[in-house]
């Protein structure tokens, strides 16, 4: 077995629900990197330990002992990882023209996708009344971001089905972690999800089978369960999401509920 | 290192994304043209443009590379990183690569680009653009630009040159001006902001971000401080058709 790279393990901290956490595993994961998961409970995102880790209240952050920087945003963080600990370019390329792309799509996958998937699920699921306008206006805008991956991709040939050049890099990583909770976001079938998007379902697909993810599910799926977490991010014991930030909003212990 | 020779062509219009751009351009002297895209005519939908950017959104950047083939780049927080990544050698509005403030640059630029730009565009959506009033968005994302604001307030209170990051004004503070110039046209003020306020201020003195304002024409989010809710509704009439038909288009594809 080689040596840990880095020598000292990197401290990432997760809630363990939603995407964007393990959008950052997953790429110390492809990597093979030397990492410490910090699991904490989504009722501590705006408290003390971690907004002095990050003062916007959010996962991912990291914190890198062999550099001495702390880090948050996750698309921040992959560029950071890339360019400091991707040194063969694995992931990446070192070309200028290349390199700029694969930040591009970066870009569109922070302000693109992330931002409007997370508003999609949450009226689709966590929001305490229904308000289909707002459930439509988010799909509508999943489907057409889709829609410009699956032209981009059915441009290009068959042995090059990844957003820049011929393999996969970082930048078609970062969009796994959301589009994995498609079916759950769209509530559809992952059938009607596809639909229409054939490059950009193979795609897809192509990333959730590779073992970095498959490692990435499973200690999600046991850090829901040791928090006693629903498939919502709702802990057990407690009905709605309103109701659960009612609870962390008043300073009640919600692991106390689970017995 | 050689001067790089420049050959940029900006597609933007007046907006909080497209402004970034052309006060970044301002702020490094590079030279570059400018085609005006009127997005409430749908000129990004076209097919020129999707050639450009397939996502149809201004701002968008043509470029000749040094191998001397044309690059083009698309989504304003890239473009940013581009810009000054080629022709920034001398630091003016970044860090040298690999130095915490350039890694703490980044952060906010992402921060912007995933938090604050999105949820204020939401805000603008459901405050002044959406088919009905529906109170509980209004208020969600409202509070949440509110909230961004004292995440950015907090950071600035604690520093010692009035900007985001470091001893000067980077691309974090470029990315995020003309959001916080608009925050009255999202219903939110910036009374409670003191920092903020006074940022705002410092950077409007800049002359570069003074003439890349008014790119590709007079940029008049600020006059919206003098004005009330009602002549603000008023005025978003007219962009309130355009919204509803394109979303209506969308929902087609
Ligand atoms: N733009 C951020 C978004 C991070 C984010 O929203 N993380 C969620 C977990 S998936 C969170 O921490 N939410 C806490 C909250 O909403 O209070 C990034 O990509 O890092
Ligand atoms: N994340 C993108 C957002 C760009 C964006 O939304 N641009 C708006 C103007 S600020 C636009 O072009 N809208 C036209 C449309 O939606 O058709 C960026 O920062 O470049």
């Amino acid at each position: 077995m080689a040596a840990p790279y880095p020598p000292k393990p990197i401290r990432i901290w997760v809630t363990p629900p939603g995407p964007n956490p393990w959008k950052a595993v997953f790429l110390f994961e492809e990597l093979g990197l030397n990492y410490e998961l910090k699991p904490f409970r989504f009722d501590d995102v705006k408290k003390k330990p971690f907004i002095d880790v990050n003062p916007n209240g959010r996962t991912p952050a990291i914190e890198d002992p062999n550099t001495n920087l702390t880090l948050w945003e996750s698309g921040a963080i992959y560029q950071y990882v890339i360019e400091v600990y991707d040194k063969e370019n694995r992931l990446a390329y070192d070309s200028f023209h290349e390199r700029h792309l694969c930040n591009q799509w970066l870009h569109f996958q922070m302000s693109g996708q992330g931002p409007y998937w997370g508003q999609a699920g949450w009226f689709q699921h966590l929001h305490h009344e229904k308000i289909p306008s707002a459930v439509e206006r988010y799909c509508n805008e999943i489907r057409r971001v889709l829609g410009v991956i699956e032209r981009v991709l059915a441009d290009k040939p068959a042995d090059a089905q990844w957003l820049v050049g011929n393999k996969m890099t970082f930048a078609d990583m970062a969009w796994l972690p959301w589009n994995f909770r498609l079916s759950e976001v769209m509530l559809l079938s992952w059938d009607e999800v596809w639909e229409g998007l054939p490059h950009v379902r193979a795609w897809h697909e192509k990333m959730a089978a590779l073992p970095s993810w498959q490692r990435c599910i499973e200690i999600r799926g046991r850090l829901m369960e040791a928090q006693g977490l629903q498939w919502n991010g709702v802990p057990k014991g407690i009905e709605t999401f309103t109701e659960y930030e009612k609870k962390i909003a008043e300073g009640e212990d919600t692991t106390a509920l689970q017995h | 290192m050689t001067e790089a020779k420049s050959d940029i062509h900006l597609y933007t219009d007046q907006t909080a994304n497209g402004i970034k751009i052309s006060m970044l351009l301002e702020e490094l002297g590079v030279p570059y043209k400018v085609t005006a895209i009127d997005i409430s005519k749908n000129t990004q939908k076209e097919p020129w443009f999707l050639e450009i950017n397939p996502n149809g959104r201004i701002p968008a950047l043509t470029d000749t590379f040094t191998d001397g083939s044309p690059i083009r780049l698309f989504e304003s927080g890239s473009i940013m990183q581009y810009l000054v990544d080629r022709y920034d050698t001398e630091h003016k509005v970044s860090y040298p690569r690999g130095t915490r403030e350039y890694w703490e640059v980044n952060n906010w630029l992402f921060w912007q680009m995933g938090g604050l730009g999105p949820m204020q565009g939401q805000a603008n959506h459901f405050a002044r653009y959406a088919p009905e009033k529906i109170q509980y968005a209004i208020d969600r994302y409202q509070n949440e630009t509110r909230r961004l604001y004292r995440v950015m307030e907090t950071q600035l209170s604690k520093s010692t040159s009035g900007y985001l990051v470091g001893d000067k004004c980077t691309v974090a503070d470029l990315a995020c001006w003309g959001w916080v110039a608009g925050s009255n046209w999202a219903g939110v003020s910036l009374d409670d902001f003191p920092h903020l306020n006074a940022w705002l201020d410092r950077v409007l003195a800049r002359p570069g971000v003074e003439r890349g304002r008014h790119v590709p024409k007079k940029h008049t989010a600020l006059e919206n401080r003098h004005k009330t809710e009602e002549e603000m509704d008023k005025e978003a009439g007219k962009t309130r058709a355009w919204v509803q038909q394109s979303m209506a288009a969308d929902a087609k594809k």
